[in-house]
């Protein structure tokens, strides 16, 4: 077990790692001139720009380039931008080009609103799914069953991004029945935190349902037709205790696997969800930061996003092993 | 009259003695290609679904000749000359005047580009985009995975850790890093721009998409390589590429049809998401643009906004149900 665990952690370590380099490897040998983005006001010329890039190590070879992130991600590191070197503690994934500030302070402000985001729609889909799912199979094959199914087919084979625009032009902005989202922290004001992100989660939540509706339909057939199951009926125990304490038990395994597994569906959610509804948070900053070519920021947050999508996968993993002996041995 | 009991036999057995019989038809072997497609026939859904793909197919292919019957024309007709100087909106038809046939569907407001020629062309590049990006990642993952399945051991193994890495690198936010380099680097020029953002478009959508397909032919080639067909053609010297191609490719068509059919949703969804995003085709016109550039004129023109959307939402939606029939057509099991 403990070998298995170990095995996996170096894995999952890695393949950061690997992810890390391919995209340094990706604007260094991209046509993108940092000088350039670090160039400001109108006397920019080339002179200017290759100064920079000398100043900065722009030129130098992409492994000492990498060397120097990667150094700074554990031991952190000062850059001078001109003006006063801007100190960049620990966990530091270099500093922004546009606002000079160091990228783990910003994405560290920004996370909570990510986070927010996606836990709430999470609190919502989850549940919703799987009632939705249950119910569907316990009336199997019945109008109410193949309403459910055929909706969420539907619903789900619209892309997101058209259902969270609609709702968020029609909602917010033409009827007005739902009020402007926007971020605040949780610390500060607990109800408009709730308030200002009630309509992304909803969006996101509904939206995100119907795959697990489905999915949890399905895993729930499948117990419902084992043999404890029938031997349950046949004690005699309650209808609810049948569906709650034996199936759902088995059922509700496959649908947490595939919960972790869908996490990189999650972000690109959350990411369509602060653009259209104009959140501040990763895939908003990241979003702008590609616009600007403001390197440091991208990098952080593919890495990121990469980071959380393998721990999601290695949660799973590890957690599978744990329920099913068999999977260790692959 | 009696029968001698061979001649009973025979009588009772006539339908198998004669092949030409029709009851001899009927059990005559189908492959299971033949038998998915008969399903699929059957389906309700999945022949309305195919109608509205071919609609838009026939749009898509025919989108000249739809622009001459209409009479309109792609970013020309009539130009800024037929805009209302002050509110920017067209001097004919919607928001501010009726219906015209002139223009169906209005023109852009500030440019006085036809919308009717816009949303056309752009079902072309939303289909064009999808069939290219479906077909390579589609060989890309087959041949992956059939390596990888067929090599065992340490290839095996070195091409199933890249498969981790690119399911666990964030598609979307790859794109987007992904997408603006391959256009800076290959746009030098303003006529190549529309072929850079082109290539680079497919190229992103292959790189992000061809693992699935690719694990799932590693998961059934590693079962089918311990097959009889395989082991025996293995020991009378068949090369490695012919069994690859020949003894296992045709093993896999069902899982290769079902993962074609569920890619085309999923590219069409993409090439308008990150066309949405304003990091997809530019040069060209493409719904997730159109819908983007709508979005400030809603409230007025309603039109403007709801013809895109409607486009997308309802390709994606009849090749998604589409590839859902195929998918029971090819599993009956999956569906409960």
């Amino acid at each position: 077990m403990l070998g298995y665990i170990i095995r996996r952690l170096i894995s999952a370590v890695l393949v950061v790692i690997m992810t890390s380099m391919l995209v340094f490897a990706l604007f260094f040998y991209g046509p993108s001139n940092p000088g350039q983005a670090l160039c400001s006001g109108v006397r920019c010329t080339a002179e200017r720009v290759e100064q920079i890039n000398v100043a900065l190590g722009f030129n130098d070879p992409v492994v000492d380039q990498y060397g120097t992130w990667a150094k700074g991600v554990f031991a952190g590191r000062t850059v001078d931008f001109g003006g006063a070197p801007i100190d960049c503690p620990a966990p530091c994934f270099g500093v922004s080009y546009q606002d000079r500030i160091p990228v783990t302070e910003t994405l560290s402000e920004r996370f909570p609103a990510t986070l927010s985001l996606a836990i709430g729609a999470a609190f919502i889909f989850f549940p919703l799914g799987l009632l939705l799912g249950v119910l569907a199979a316990r009336k199997r094959g019945t109008s109410i069953d193949r309403g459910l199914v055929g909706s969420s087919l539907i619903l789900s084979s619209i892309p997101y991004y058209l259902v969270g625009l609609m709702a968020y032009l029609y909602l917010v902005i033409f009827w007005g029945v739902a009020p402007q989202p926007d971020y605040n922290p949780i610390t500060e004001n607990p109800w408009k935190w709730w308030t200002g992100l009630l309509l992304p989660w909803v969006v996101l939540g509904i939206w995100n349902s119907t795959a697990y509706a489905r999915f949890s339909r399905g895993s729930m057939l499948e117990s419902l037709g084992e043999d404890y199951v029938r031997t349950a009926r046949a004690k005699g125990l309650t209808e609810r205790k049948i569906v709650v304490k034996h199936a759902l038990r088995a059922a509700i395994v496959p649908v947490l696997t595939i919960f972790g597994l869908d996490f990189a569906g999650l972000l690109a959610g959350t990411v369509f969800t602060e653009y259209i509804f104009g959140i501040n948070g990763i895939g908003r900053t990241a979003l702008l930061a590609i616009n600007n070519q403001d390197f440091p920021i991208i990098a952080a947050t593919v890495l990121i996003a990469a980071a959380f999508v393998v721990l999601a996968n290695l949660i799973v993993d590890i957690l599978y092993s744990v329920v099913d002996p068999r999977v260790r041995l692959t | 009259m009696a029968l001698t009991p061979l001649e009973a036999v025979r009588s009772d057995s006539t339908p198998l003695a004669s092949p030409d019989a029709p009851a001899a038809k009927k059990i005559a072997g189908r492959s299971p290609s033949r038998i998915a497609f008969d399903r699929l026939r059957a389906d309700k859904v999945a022949v309305g679904c195919t109608a509205i793909v071919l609609f838009f197919i026939l749009v898509g292919i025919f989108a000249p000749l739809i622009c001459k019957i209409f009479g309109v024309e792609l970013r020309e007709t009539p130009g800024a000359e037929a805009l209302n100087i002050f509110t920017g909106y067209a001097l004919i038809g919607p928001p501010e005047h009726s219906f015209t046939w002139e223009a169906p569907l209005g023109l852009q407001p500030g440019t006085g580009n036809d919308l009717l020629a816009e949303w056309v062309y752009g079902a072309r590049t939303s289909l064009e985009v999808a069939t290219i990006a479906t077909v390579t990642t589609t060989i890309v993952g087959v041949v992956v995975g059939l390596i990888a399945g067929f090599a065992r051991g340490w290839l095996d193994r070195i091409i199933s850790f890249i498969l981790d890495l690119f399911l666990s690198f964030p598609f979307l936010l790859g794109a987007l890093t992904l997408a603006p380099i391959i256009v800076n680097r290959y746009a030098t020029d303003e006529g190549k721009l529309d072929r850079a953002q082109f290539f680079s478009l497919i190229f992103v959508l292959t790189f992000f998409g061809w693992m699935g397909l690719a694990r799932l032919v590693r998961g059934e080639v590693l079962s089918l390589r311990e097959r009889e067909f395989v082991q025996a053609a293995r020991i009378i010297g068949v090369p490695t590429r012919s069994i690859l191609f020949r003894e296992l490719l045709p093993n896999l068509v069902a899982p290769i049809v079902v993962s074609i059919s569920l890619g085309l949703p999923a590219f069409v969804t993409a090439e308008a998401g990150l066309a949405y995003l304003g990091i997809g085709l530019t040069s060209r016109p493409s719904w997730g643009q159109t819908i983007s550039r709508a979005i400030p004129y809603f409230q007025d023109y309603w039109l403007y906004l709801w013809a895109p959307v409607l486009g997308v939402m309802l390709l994606v939606l009849a090749l998604n149900l589409l590839g859902d029939s195929v998918r029971d057509a090819f599993d009956p099991k999956t569906r409960r």
